[in-house]
């Protein structure tokens, strides 16, 4: 069953208070946290969180296509090492 | 960079007529028959691959000296390898993974931090995975203009400029 909408997004509050802080002293750092359950919101946009995996802090840029989304969902908790072929990847 | 690239791998046979079964590690799988021949990992063996059909994990192949089943059997576990130059070249900021694993990347500073070890995508956009120097365990670095302002495939490094506790993980 999908969350009341009258409740809006659910953003557990020190993930807030965190990423308010780092946004006032405007400093280039990793957020850590831990709360995997928690919904990207806009004001989350450009920052940079250390979303916990159980193991370690994985780096997650927030852009705008994320809103809505759970941090969890960019901090897998499996590691696969596929071949690389010719895979490409995009400097951003 | 290496010059030989691993694509794929033969898997065993397929069917009594000689055709291979072969399991694609490119991309887009099916681009495995558009690098030309390919080689052997030591390179002594060259084969044409022509795609016949898509089946359960890869492809029915045709391959060139392959006849019979039992030559295709014994063909089991043999990786694929395609010569770099045969990639297609790509525009600026974008790379192949072979190209990025390995390059040593140092700080703004000139301190060499380690070596990329592999290169993930977990939908956040790519991140490259660096073997940190005097350290064990791997850190994780966004694939960013602003995180990896210098990628210098010539010289076989990356310059990083580390966020506050990006690197403290490891």
């Amino acid at each position: 069953m999908s969350r009341s909408v009258w409740k809006g997004p659910f953003v557990d509050a020190f993930v807030l208070k965190k990423a308010e802080k780092a946004r006032e002293s405007g400093r280039n750092e990793v957020i850590k946290i831990w709360s995997r359950r928690s919904t990207i919101l806009p004001q989350f946009v450009g920052l940079t969180f250390g979303v916990y995996n159980g193991k370690k802090h994985i780096p997650v840029n927030i852009t705008e296509d994320m809103i809505g989304q759970k941090f969890g969902e960019y901090s897998p908790t499996r590691t696969y090492y596929g071949h690389a072929a010719d895979k490409k990847a995009k400097r951003k | 960079m290496t010059d030989r690239i691993c694509v794929g791998a033969i898997t065993g046979s397929f069917g009594v007529k000689g055709e291979a079964r072969v399991k694609s590690f490119c991309a887009e799988p099916a681009a495995i028959g558009d690098y030309g021949p390919l080689t052997t990992k030591d390179g002594q063996t060259s084969y044409s691959l022509t795609i016949t059909r898509p089946v359960k994990g890869g492809f029915a192949v045709r391959l060139s000296g392959v006849k019979t089943k039992e030559q295709a059997d014994a063909l089991r576990g043999t990786t694929l390898h395609a010569p770099r130059e045969a990639l297609p070249a790509l525009p600026d900021d974008e790379f192949y993974h072979a190209d990025l694993i390995g390059l040593t990347a140092v700080e703004t500073g000139g301190e060499e931090l380690g070596q990329v070890h592999a290169v993930h995508n977990h939908g956040g956009g790519d991140l490259l995975e660096l073997r940190q120097k005097g350290r064990t365990g791997t850190a994780l670095v966004p694939f960013t203009q602003g995180i990896v302002p210098t990628v210098d495939l010539a010289s076989g490094r990356i310059v990083i400029d580390p966020p506050e506790g990006l690197l403290d993980d490891a």
